[in-house]
């Protein structure tokens, strides 16, 4: 008994030690967020470590384990407390009375992310608990594409950081278990002009000195009882949120875009100027920010990668190169690849080519354009020549990191949320179905009991 | 019997099955390719030089002689071979089977493609691509059959390029469906050293759009599907009037008609020379489709949408031989049970009616096509589509007919590309393993026997 504690624990320790060497490895120095050298203040709930004893166990056992991560345990075992997942790994010892889940010859993953959603139970804006619906029929129908968590609402446009987003967890019927987190991601605009530039500038060292003389505050009041507490400056807020790594920023790319209709009059042009904009203002943060689709990263992959910062994009999204102007160089499939190997977490999301319903699950759009299948989005980086494995990161722990709640989803480790999916092959395979999904250690959806998939036998 | 009573009697036959005949027993399940759907065209030319009004594009250019090598080549209307080899020569392929067997021409190059997959290019008989604008929709009546895909195509539009990149070898390139008749599409390599080289047929089909679609919002002149319906069948019956009289002319019978040049290409039509592509889908309209453009008029028709619940008029299609190039949706969602029904599987096989209905039989293995209506899916996405069909039920081995010799045979050109025969056109594609996952790549790509298209894995186009 003892033993199988004490293997069990390795494992654990082991799954931790692979992941924060991860961390380390890709991303950079914003890929926690946080100011270099300031411990990252966490943007969501930490999730805690078991006081008590869980009330109740799962076990998924005998299953071929991704972890999200890229790695992969062959006839592992998942075990759950409660809500949270306890352990990890082979031969664990699993307390009395464990509910036992049989997933020989099955596939586990972690829930998929999704970066870009609506639908789904959402809600209207903050405070989103208020009106997100468990019991919206979408939920299961997104659960049976693999979806577990994704970001509502939309960041915003603009010279300063705006939106209100939220990311909903696809908790069957429960409010609660719905709302992950509110607010951690805010959007902007680049290329910003000369005088929306300025002002950006002038806010976030403005909002740097504020944060030093808070720091400073405690002591100097100690000493003297009547200094005054620094004031945020106006409209500071959300740089704020940004330098506590309380939020991610994503900045949206002016003159990116996509039409499919193609063309030089729709205005397509380049987008390497907004990328290396929205680069300088990861470097005036200090804090890696999120690019939304940039077409042209794969020329400057490196340059993104110093400055910590990371990509949401889909394969499919096109802009043709233009031969007779060398400013229009158009995408790349192999972007994603390039990405990844220059150490930059990306995120995969459904084509936003105008048709098929977007990001969301509709029952009267184009299947394979939308996102009743995000695992078909992850199999074109493999097209693009990334490894297998790596490519299920796109949906997972990278996904949750370019919504900055990876300290709670993404990945199969220890004391993260219970957001588990029983697949019945690869999970980047275009046959493989979703056969039960749990969220939050629930068993919210089972492709034998619901009626969209229970008739299609692989 | 004469042809317009043969028709008239079957229109009444199938339509009595059509609205009575479902509470009949359940057909038996269908075993895989038992059903087969021969393409209605009884008057349609045997040989391309029989054709008056198509014009067929040239075959056997020079091209530089190949002999591919792959671990498995795929023929589709033969048995895969492993360790294959396919030799070209001119155009077409000159020979076909494992590469033991096969010796190497003088002269010819030896292209090693190694751990991957060879299989026919790709035919997709609905898309919008290749022009360098969006050009498809043009209203300047209710029905437009004087318009022409033709002189819009550009061999290096982007989206060519693209289908090229992602295994598609042969397009039918359609007006849209703004109006009831968008005029003629063309059937189009997706290369060549001119558009000229590149064709197969034109016309490749008229266009007509029944309803979804080309309903006039301002309520003139064809709001409703009465209204569009009589608009078709004005124009189509001015056709029929030419062709008859043109007809009859032929057979020594009276005075040639005065020439026209759009009633012309609409007497190809009468004379089966090709295809009407209808833009029509859910079942009140599919069944439209196959009362008054195949049954009453007597033409050649293929379907080019077929979504939502018009699959329960599989069993009808099937023995009226009107094939389905289904898309771009790949599902139906049926209300009544909440199932997500993949579109191609449904058509296959057959599917529920209703809970309490009998199910209806399917179209067969040879009924249905696989198709983008590009730029809707982007033409490189073909094999996606096959991907989603595949995934809802659809056998493999189908969803690759359904991407090649089908519609092939549908728009009547399976003499010339669709399947690795001997003989036919050397339209080819390397595949880096199973074509329908995505995760697969295009390696190689050829043409009229033309490499037109190779990875380049620092910055592959698709």
């Amino acid at each position: 008994m003892k033993l199988s504690v004490l293997a069990a624990l390795v494992t654990t320790l082991l799954i931790t030690a692979e992941l924060t060497a991860q961390r380390r490895g890709r991303g950079g120095q914003g890929g926690q967020g946080g100011p270099p050298g300031a411990p990252p203040t966490p943007s969501v709930t930490e999730s805690q470590p078991a006081t008590g004893k869980p009330k109740s166990h799962t076990a998924i056992v005998g299953g071929d384990v991704y972890l999200g991560t890229g790695q992969r345990m062959t006839g592992a075992t998942v075990l759950v407390g409660d809500d949270k997942i306890i352990a990890v790994g082979h031969n664990l010892q699993l307390p009395e009375g464990t509910n036992i889940i049989d997933a020989k010859g099955k596939t586990i993953s972690p829930g998929f992310v999704c970066v870009v959603g609506n639908g789904m139970g959402q809600g209207r804006g903050a405070p989103w608990i208020d009106s997100v619906n468990p019991f919206d029929p979408e939920i299961k129908q997104a659960l049976a594409a693999g979806i577990t968590s994704f970001l509502a609402g939309s960041p915003g446009s603009g010279p300063l950081p705006t939106g209100d987003t939220a990311v909903i967890k696809l908790d069957w019927g429960s409010v609660k278990g719905m709302v992950l987190s509110e607010g951690t991601v805010l959007g902007m605009s680049a290329q910003l002009n000369a005088n929306d530039r300025e002002r950006f500038q002038d806010l976030v060292k403005k909002v740097m000195s504020y944060r030093k003389a808070l720091e400073e505050f405690p002591a100097k009041k100690a000493a003297d009882a009547n200094y005054k507490a620094p004031e945020l400056p106006t409209g500071g807020e959300s740089i704020m949120k940004i330098l506590n790594g309380e939020a991610k920023l994503w900045v949206q790319l002016s003159s990116g875009g996509f039409n499919p209709f193609g063309g030089k009059r729709f205005g397509m042009s380049n987008d390497l100027a907004a990328i290396r904009d929205a680069n300088a203002i990861a470097t005036m943060l200090g804090v890696g920010v999120v690019m939304q689709k940039p077409m042209s990263a794969w020329l400057c992959a490196d340059e993104i990668a110093a400055t910590g910062s990371m990509v949401m994009i889909s394969p499919r999204d096109r802009i043709p190169p233009d031969p007779s102007d060398p400013d229009r160089s158009g995408s790349n499939l192999a972007t994603t690849a390039i990405l990844a190997t220059a150490g930059v977490p990306v995120a995969v999301t459904c084509p936003n080519g105008g048709y098929g319903g977007g990001a969301g699950v509709t029952t009267g759009g184009i299947m394979g354009q939308d996102l009743n299948t995000p695992h078909i989005d992850a199999a074109f980086t493999v097209r693009g020549g990334l490894d297998n494995r790596k490519a299920l990161r796109t949906i997972t722990i990278d996904a949750a990191r370019v919504i900055g709640v990876d300290r709670r989803i993404g990945s199969l480790a220890p004391g993260k949320d219970a957001d588990i999916l029983i697949l019945d092959g690869d999970p980047l395979h275009y046959r493989t179905f979703v056969q039960a999904a749990m969220v939050n250690g629930k068993v919210v959806y089972e492709k034998d009991k619901e009626p969209f998939y229970s008739h299609i036998q692989r | 019997m004469t042809a317009t009573q043969h028709t008239q009697a079957f229109s009444l036959a199938l339509l009595t099955a059509a609205l009575f005949a479902q509470d009949a027993k359940p057909p038996a399940a269908l075993a895989p390719g038992e059903l087969t759907l021969v393409t209605w065209h009884p008057k349609r030319p045997t040989k391309e030089s029989d054709y008056q009004v198509a014009r067929w594009g040239p075959r056997g250019l020079p091209s530089q002689g190949y002999v591919f090598r792959a671990r498995k080549i795929l023929p589709i209307t033969q048995p895969p071979i492993d360790d294959g080899a396919i030799i070209t020569h001119d155009g077409v392929i000159q020979a076909i089977g494992k590469s033991k067997d096969l010796a190497v021409p003088a002269g010819y190059e030896v292209i090693e493609c190694g751990d991957t997959w060879i299989v026919p290019g790709f035919v997709d008989l609905h898309c919008h691509i290749a022009s360098p604008s969006f050009d498809l929709n043009d209203t300047v009546h209710p029905t437009n059959p004087e318009f022409r895909t033709l002189d819009l195509i550009s061999m290096e539009h982007d989206q060519i390029r693209m289908a090229r990149a992602g295994g598609i070898t042969s397009v039918l390139y359609l007006p849209g469906s703004g109006s009831n008749m968008g005029g003629f599409g063309t059937l189009t390599k997706t290369w060549g050293h001119s558009p000229d080289d590149a064709l197969i047929r034109f016309p490749g089909s008229l266009k007509i759009a029944q309803a979804g679609n080309p309903e006039r919002g301002t309520g003139d002149l064809g709001a409703t599907v009465m209204g569009m319906n009589e608009g078709l069948r004005m124009t189509l019956l001015d056709g029929k009037r030419y062709y008859d009289q043109y007809e009859r002319f032929l057979a020594g019978q009276g005075q040639k008609p005065k020439f026209d040049p759009t009633l012309e290409l609409l007497r190809g039509l009468f004379r089966h020379e090709f295809p009407v592509s209808v833009h029509t889908q859910i079942y009140q309209v599919v069944l439209e489709t196959l009362r008054e453009l195949r049954l009453e008029l007597g033409l050649w028709t293929v379907v080019v949408h077929g979504e939502f619940d018009a699959y329960r008029l599989s069993g009808n299609m099937q023995e009226a031989g009107l094939p389905i190039a289904a898309g771009p949706r790949t599902y139906h969602f049926d209300r009544a049970t909440s199932k997500i029904l993949g579109l191609h599987q449904v058509w296959y096989t057959g599917g529920p009616y209703y809970p309490w209905r009998s199910p209806v039989q399917g179209v067969g293995r040879d009924g249905i096509g696989i198709n983008t209506d590009s730029p809707v899916v982007p033409e490189e996405q073909l094999t996606v589509q096959a991907a989603i069909a595949v995934r809802l039920g659809l056998p493999h081995e189908v969803a690759l007919r359904g991407l090649t010799i089908n519609p092939a045979r549908f728009a009547g050109i399976d003499h010339r590309t669709g399947s690795l025969e001997v003989g036919k056109d050397a339209d080819l594609v390397v595949w880096s393993g199973d074509p329908i996952d995505p995760r697969s790549t295009v390696q190689k790509t050829v043409v009229n026997g033309n490499l037109c298209y190779r990875r380049d894995e620092k910055r592959p186009a698709w």
